[in-house]
C-alpha cells in the first residue's frame, strides 16, 4: 500500500467517524430546540388564552379547527405527541398538542392546542442534507489534494528512488541528487549521497587493491617458476627419483597460482569495464581458431565436434574477450564430457549453444556460474571458467543460460546475444 | 648470438641470464631504462628481450629507439602487463613476438630461435640434430635423408624440442605450447603422451635414435647424448 493511501484511509476514516457524530449531535441538538420553542409557543398561547377568558371573553372556535379544540368532557392533560391526517394533501402530519383546563362562563371546559411539526422536520432534512453533502465534497477534495501532492510533493521523492535503482556501482560514481525544498527529502537525498560516496570509495579503494596485489604476485610467481624450470635442468634433481616429482609438482602448482591470478586479473578488468575497444568480430573465425588449438585435446579424449554455423555473425566486440568466451566455453565442454562423446556448437544471428553428452550434475544450476565452483572440489582447475564466460556475457549484454536434458543427458550452454528482455 | 636481456627484477635477471647462456646465448643485461638506453646506441644486438615496465622509463620508448638504431635486431617483449592494448602497440612498433609473465623458459626459447631464425637467415635455415634434419620454413622432417609426414601439432612439437635440446621440458610448457596459454587441468595432459609417442614412432619407423627422453614426473628432454 502506498504512504498516501494509508493516510488517506486514517483520514478518510477520521472525517467519516466524526461527521456521523456531528450528523446525529446535530440532529438530536437542532431537534430538541425545535421542539422547545413549539412548546414554548403553545404554552404562551395557552397563557393568552386563559388570560382572554380570565377577562370574560367567550371561547370561540377558529377557522383552524385543527390547532384549536375546544372540549366538554376532560381530556388528558399536558404536553403530548400526536399525528392527524390532513385531509387536503392526504398524509399524516405530526403535532405537537397542549391540553389544559378552563373556567369559561363557570363550565369546565378542556382546551387543547395544536402546532404541525412538519416545518421542523423539513428545517432538519435541509440540516442534514447540506452536511452530508459538505462531507461528501470534503472528502473528494481530500482525496484530489492527495492526488496532487503525491504527483508534485512527492515527486521528488520518487526521483531519489528511481535514481537509486538504477544505480550501478561499476560506473564509479557517486549518486548526484538535488536539494529539494522539503526538508525531510533534502535529508534523504542528502544521507543516500554521503552513502554512495562512501561505497565508491571503499569499491574504488578495493578495485585498487585487487589489482595491485594481482600484479605484484606476478613478479615472484615469474621468479619462482624460472627458477624452478632451471632447477629442473640440474640433472642431479632431475633424474633423482625423489627429488625430481616434488619439483615438477611445485612447478605446475606455481603454474597454477600464476593462471588463477590472470583468470582473477581478467574478471576484475571486466567488472571494471577496462575492455572499452570493442571492433567488429567475426565470431565463426574466433571459433575455428579456438577449436584448433584445442584440438590436441579433442583428438587425446576421442571427442567429436560438430559445427553448425548458420550465417557468418560479426560481432562488436573486444577480441581478448571474444577469444576467453569461446576459449571458456569449449574448455568446459571437453572438461565435463565423457569419453568418445562430441561437442556441438551451434551458432546463429540469435545465439550460439554447446553442448556436451555428460552425466546430471548435482546442484542448482544457477549457481554453477559462481566463482571457485567446481565440478569436483579435487580438481585443479580453480572454477573460474564459467563465471567469467557470465561476466562477458554481462559486460555485452549477452543472456548466458544453462540448461540439461535429461532425455539426451546433454548439457547445453546458451549464450543469447539479444536477450528476449530487449 | 649476442642478446640483450631489458629486466629489472634482479632474480628474474638472473635466471634468465643463466638459461640463455644454457642455450648458448652471448648475453648482456640491463636493469633499467637508462642502462638499456646507451646499451642500445653503442652496440648491435641480435635480439633484444624487452620488459615494459621499467624503472626510468617506458619499455616501448626504448622499443622505439632500438628499431631507429638497428631495425635489424629482433625484439621480444617481455611483460607482467597482458593487455591487448600493449601486445599491439608493441606489435606495431615492431616488435617480434610478445611474452607474458610468468612465462616457461623452454618457450622463451623457442620463440628466440624462431626470431633469428626469421631475422638471421631469413628462413633459409635447417636445424641439424643427430640423425635429424629439419627445413622449418618448408615444414619438412628427414631422417637419414628420408622425409618423414608429421601432422601439424606433432611437427610443433619436434620443433618445441628442438629449440630446447638437453632440457627438461615440463608437461606444463608443452602443454601450453601446443593448446595456447590456458590448458590447465592435470587430466589433459594425457594428450601431450599420445603426441609424443606418436611422434617417437614416426620417427623411430625412419631409423631415427630414441632420443626424446621420458623424465618421469617432470616430463620430456631431447637427449643429446
Amino acid at each position: 500500500m502506498k504512504l498516501l493511501a494509508a493516510t488517506n484511509r486514517y483520514y478518510l476514516g477520521l472525517v467519516a467517524v466524526l461527521f456521523a457524530l456531528a450528523s446525529g449531535a446535530l440532529y438530536y441538538g437542532v431537534n430538541a430546540a425545535l421542539r422547545h420553542e413549539v412548546d414554548e409557543q403553545l404554552g404562551l398561547h395557552k397563557r393568552q388564552i386563559a388570560a382572554l377568558v380570565q377577562a370574560g371573553q367567550p371561547l370561540v372556535s377558529t377557522p383552524f379547527a385543527d390547532q384549536f379544540v375546544v372540549s366538554a368532557r376532560p381530556r388528558r392533560l399536558g404536553l403530548t405527541d400526536t399525528i392527524l391526517r390532513d385531509n387536503n394533501e392526504h398524509t399524516w402530519v405530526p403535532h405537537r398538542q397542549l391540553t389544559f383546563r378552563l373556567q369559561a362562563q363557570g363550565q369546565p371546559r378542556w382546551v387543547t392546542l395544536r402546532k404541525s411539526l412538519v416545518e421542523t422536520n423539513d428545517l432538519l432534512a435541509v440540516v442534514l442534507g447540506i452536511m452530508l453533502a459538505v462531507l461528501v465534497v470534503l472528502m473528494l477534495s481530500v482525496l484530489l489534494l492527495n492526488r496532487w501532492l503525491s504527483v508534485r510533493l512527492w515527486r521528488q521523492f520518487y526521483h531519489t528512488l528511481d535514481a537509486l535503482r538504477r544505480y550501478d556501482l561499476q560506473q564509479h560514481r557517486p549518486l548526484a541528487l538535488p536539494r529539494p525544498r522539503i526538508e525531510e527529502f533534502a535529508e534523504l537525498n542528502l544521507a543516500v549521497t554521503h552513502l554512495s560516496e562512501r561505497l565508491v570509495a571503499d569499491y574504488e579503494n578495493l578495485r585498487e587493491f585487487t589489482a595491485n596485489a594481482a600484479h605484484e604476485t606476478q613478479t615472484p610467481l615469474a621468479i619462482m617458476q624460472a627458477q624452478l624450470e632451471q632447477l629442473l635442468q640440474v640433472s642431479a634433481l632431475s633424474e633423482n627419483p625423489t627429488a625430481a616429482p616434488l619439483l615438477a609438482d611445485l612447478y605446475g602448482a606455481t603454474r597454477r597460482l600464476s593462471r588463477l591470478h590472470q583468470a582473477l586479473g581478467l574478471l576484475s578488468k571486466i567488472e571494471n569495464r577496462q575492455f572499452a575497444k570493442a571492433q567488429p568480430l567475426d565470431l565463426a573465425a574466433v571459433l575455428d581458431e579456438k577449436v584448433d588449438q584445442l584440438a590436441p585435446l579433442l583428438e587425446a579424449r576421442g571427442l567429436q565436434l560438430h559445427r553448425h554455423l548458420e550465417q557468418a555473425l560479426v560481432l562488436a566486440m573486444h577480441p581478448g574477450l571474444a577469444d576467453s568466451l569461446l576459449h571458456n566455453l569449449l574448455y568446459n565442454a571437453i572438461k565435463h564430457n565423457q569419453p568418445g562423446g562430441d561437442i556441438t556448437v551451434r551458432l546463429s544471428a540469435e545465439a550460439l549453444e554447446i553442448s556436451n553428452p555428460g552425466p546430471a550434475i548435482e546442484g542448482d544450476p544457477s549457481r554453477f556460474f559462481e566463482r571457485f565452483r567446481k565440478h569436483h572440489a579435487a580438481t585443479e582447475s580453480p572454477g573460474l571458467g564459467l563465471s567469467i564466460v557470465q561476466q562477458i556475457g554481462a559486460y555485452y549484454g549477452f543472456a548466458v543460460t544453462y540448461c540439461y536434458a535429461a532425455a539426451g543427458q546433454r548439457h547445453t550452454l546458451r549464450v543469447a546475444f539479444r536477450p528476449a528482455a530487449a | 648470438m649476442k642478446l640483450l636481456l631489458v629486466e629489472d627484477e634482479p632474480a628474474l635477471r638472473s635466471t634468465l641470464i643463466e638459461s640463455l647462456r644454457q642455450s648458448g646465448y652471448v648475453v648482456e643485461v640491463a636493469p633499467d631504462f637508462v642502462q638499456a638506453y646507451e646499451k642500445i646506441r653503442l652496440y648491435r644486438y641480435d635480439c633484444v628481450l624487452l620488459d615494459l615496465t621499467l624503472p626510468g622509463g617506458n619499455g616501448l620508448d626504448l622499443l622505439r629507439a632500438l628499431k631507429a638504431e638497428n631495425p635489424a635486431a629482433g625484439v621480444l617483449i617481455l611483460t607482467a602487463r597482458d593487455t591487448l592494448e600493449d601486445r599491439v602497440a608493441g606489435l606495431d612498433l615492431g616488435a617480434d613476438d610478445y611474452l607474458v609473465k610468468p612465462f616457461h623458459l623452454s618457450e622463451l626459447n623457442a620463440r628466440l630461435r624462431a626470431i633469428i631464425r626469421r631475422r638471421q637467415f631469413q628462413g633459409q635455415h635447417h636445424i641439424v640434430f643427430r640423425d635429424l634434419l629439419v627445413w622449418p620454413e618448408r615444414a619438412e622432417v628427414l631422417v637419414h635423408g628420408e622425409s618423414v609426414a608429421l601432422t601439424r601439432k606433432e611437427y610443433d612439437l619436434l620443433l618445441y624440442l628442438l629449440a630446447n635440446p638437453g632440457r627438461v621440458l615440463t608437461k606444463e610448457a608443452i602443454a601450453e605450447h601446443l593448446c595456447g596459454d590456458a590448458v590447465d587441468t592435470a587430466d589433459t595432459f594425457d594428450f601431450i603422451y599420445t603426441h609424443l609417442k606418436n611422434l617417437r614412432k614416426k620417427l623411430q619407423e625412419k631409423g631415427a635414435d630414441n632420443y626424446i627422453r621420458t623424465m618421469y614426473g617432470v616430463g620430456y628432454k631431447l637427449s643429446g647424448e
